[in-house]
């Protein structure tokens, strides 16, 4: 027969228990919720001012933003290379700006040649 | 006609019997280059990637033979690349503000003690389809897998600003997520709706996809839900909508995410729009999910045809099949409809007599006559995808 004593303890440890349990639980309720994006890396096709473009353009998006893009005339390329300038406020000078149309156009243009073994 | 259902235990049985494995099925070979591979990033399961930072990932469309899109199979895309990873539920809040009676600051338990409403819906990326634009146009080189049918939950939009209780002389409603631009010179992404139509009925703050969280590729822990257009206005990790007393006017409306103001949002291929007008409503469309492109059948044999349907909100009347390149049209066989959001599956039963070579063919239309061209439409963004498109087989 146990003593008052004795009940009381294992009534405690009991409830003790029980708290940890539901705090435990609160805890993963109440968790940050979180990913990890997984690093996939694209290489550019070898060419002049890939680094420039790798460089620059790699500061706001991944460069299959570029490899996935359809054969595009030097035109086009100087289009989008100038809308990501004025309007989506990528910070290129003209200099920089002209050596990655260049590359694009040579090595992902509809001039390169490139675009049959795509 | 009348026969409304069909089981989708057939479809999915007869689908999954006639797809060839290629789970690119539907996209021509070669059009997009040996770089489509698949990827798997967090709560999502192997989709094709577009782009990974911020990533843009496809569902192969094999998945839309089930009627409704797994979570983990929807597509993804984002606009700029410092995305949400990390979400405290406990911080998190739905601020809500502008030209309203008060400022409301909302936990998802406040967000959930809304009236819960729950219907299925097509989501869509404005630039499903980009990829088949002829001439190519810049921009996420979708296929059709940039969409899905997925039953969303949450709270009526409607609801919310009416506890905020709207000022006199407001306008527009912007909405913003926890994504945010990778320079301050970056156009944060933020969208807006005129205040009618952020007022309809329909259009929900979604803490639901499925009866689950929302992956966090997907916007979690809510996100915007504007049934019947493009997913453009459905903002992720929604964190901020505000109430304006003028016009919106940002980038993302003023500048991104328009069509040529005209009533086909189109102009002459290669041609540049005079005047444009935000993007808004999808256009109907339908799509052969089964047989797949180049798939063999058997003469003589009946072949199931089997896909989806579905338009900007008004369900859909009617499929017609044509397996002789147009010649002549026949009508499918609907199956269950779940609402004018949703997409609805159809079959038609075709037996080949002889051997040779067939383009299938589908036609949709929906409950107010709108269709889908035979020619594709062109613009300089690549939107409003909805040609009827055409399926080769082999017959042997």
């Amino acid at each position: 027969m146990k003593n008052p004593f004795q009940i009381f303890v294992i009534i405690a440890v009991f409830i003790a228990i029980l708290m940890a349990a539901g705090l435990t639980y609160a805890a993963s309720k109440d968790a940050v919720h979180t990913i990890e994006l997984p690093k996939i890396s694209v290489e550019l096709r070898a060419g002049d001012g890939k680094e420039t473009t790798e460089r620059f353009c790699g500061i706001c998006h991944s460069l299959d933003y570029i490899t996935t893009q359809p054969p595009f005339s030097k035109t086009q390329w100087t289009a989008t290379v100038n809308k990501m300038i004025k309007v989506m406020g990528a910070p290129i000078s003209e200099k920089e700006a002209n050596t990655i149309i260049n590359y694009l156009a040579a090595e992902y243009g509809t001039g390169s040649g490139k675009e049959r073994s795509l | 006609m009348n026969e409304r259902k069909f089981s989708r235990r057939t479809f999915l049985k007869t689908a999954g019997a006639l797809s060839a494995a290629a789970a690119f099925g539907g996209i021509p070979a070669g059009l997009f280059g040996s770089d489509r591979k698949l990827v798997k990033f967090p709560e999502k399961t192997d989709l094709i990637l577009l782009t990974s930072r911020p990533p843009q990932l496809e569902t192969p469309i094999d998945y839309f033979k089930q009627y409704i899109t797994p979570n983990d199979a929807l597509f993804v895309r984002w606009h700029i690349s410092n995305i949400p990873t990390a979400v405290d539920f406990k911080q998190w809040r739905l601020k809500v503000g502008g030209n309203t009676e008060n400022e409301l600051s909302l936990s998802m338990e406040d967000l959930r003690k809304f009236e819960k409403v729950s219907y299925a819906a097509v989501i869509q990326c404005s630039g499903n389809g980009r990829g088949f634009f002829e001439p190519r146009v810049a921009g996420g080189q979708w296929g059709n897998g940039a969409m899905g049918n997925i039953t969303w939950t949450g709270a009526r939009l409607k609801d919310i600003l009416g506890k905020a209780g709207l000022r006199a002389g407001s306008v527009d409603v912007s909405f913003n997520g926890l994504d945010s631009p990778p320079l301050p010179t970056v156009p944060d992404f933020v969208k807006s709706l005129p205040v009618d139509k952020a007022l309809e009925e329909d259009i929900i703050v979604a803490y639901e996809m499925n009866d689950a969280d929302l992956p966090m590729l997907n916007g979690f822990p809510a996100r915007l839900i504007v049934p019947g257009w493009y997913a453009t206005y459905w903002v992720k990790a929604l964190s901020n909508i505000t109430v304006l007393p003028k016009p919106f006017g940002e980038f993302w409306m003023k500048t991104a995410y328009r069509i040529p103001d005209d009533p086909c949002g189109c102009v002459l291929p290669g041609t540049a729009p005079k005047k444009t007008v935000p993007l808004g409503r999808m256009t109907t469309r339908s799509l052969i999910i089964t047989p797949g492109e180049n798939a063999v059948l058997s003469a003589n044999r009946p072949a199931e045809i089997m896909g989806i349907a579905f338009s900007g909100g008004y369900g859909i009347r009617d499929v017609l099949v044509s397996v002789n390149s147009g010649k002549s049209w026949d009508e499918a066989k609907l199956g269950e409809e779940r609402g004018k959001y949703s997409w609805t599956q159809w079959s038609y039963t075709w037996r080949p007599a002889s051997p040779g070579k067939y383009a299938l063919m589908a036609r949709a239309t929906d409950n107010i006559g709108g269709s889908q061209p035979l020619d594709s439409i062109w613009n300089p963004p690549g939107y409003l995808w909805n040609k009827i498109e055409k399926t080769a087989v082999v017959v042997k």
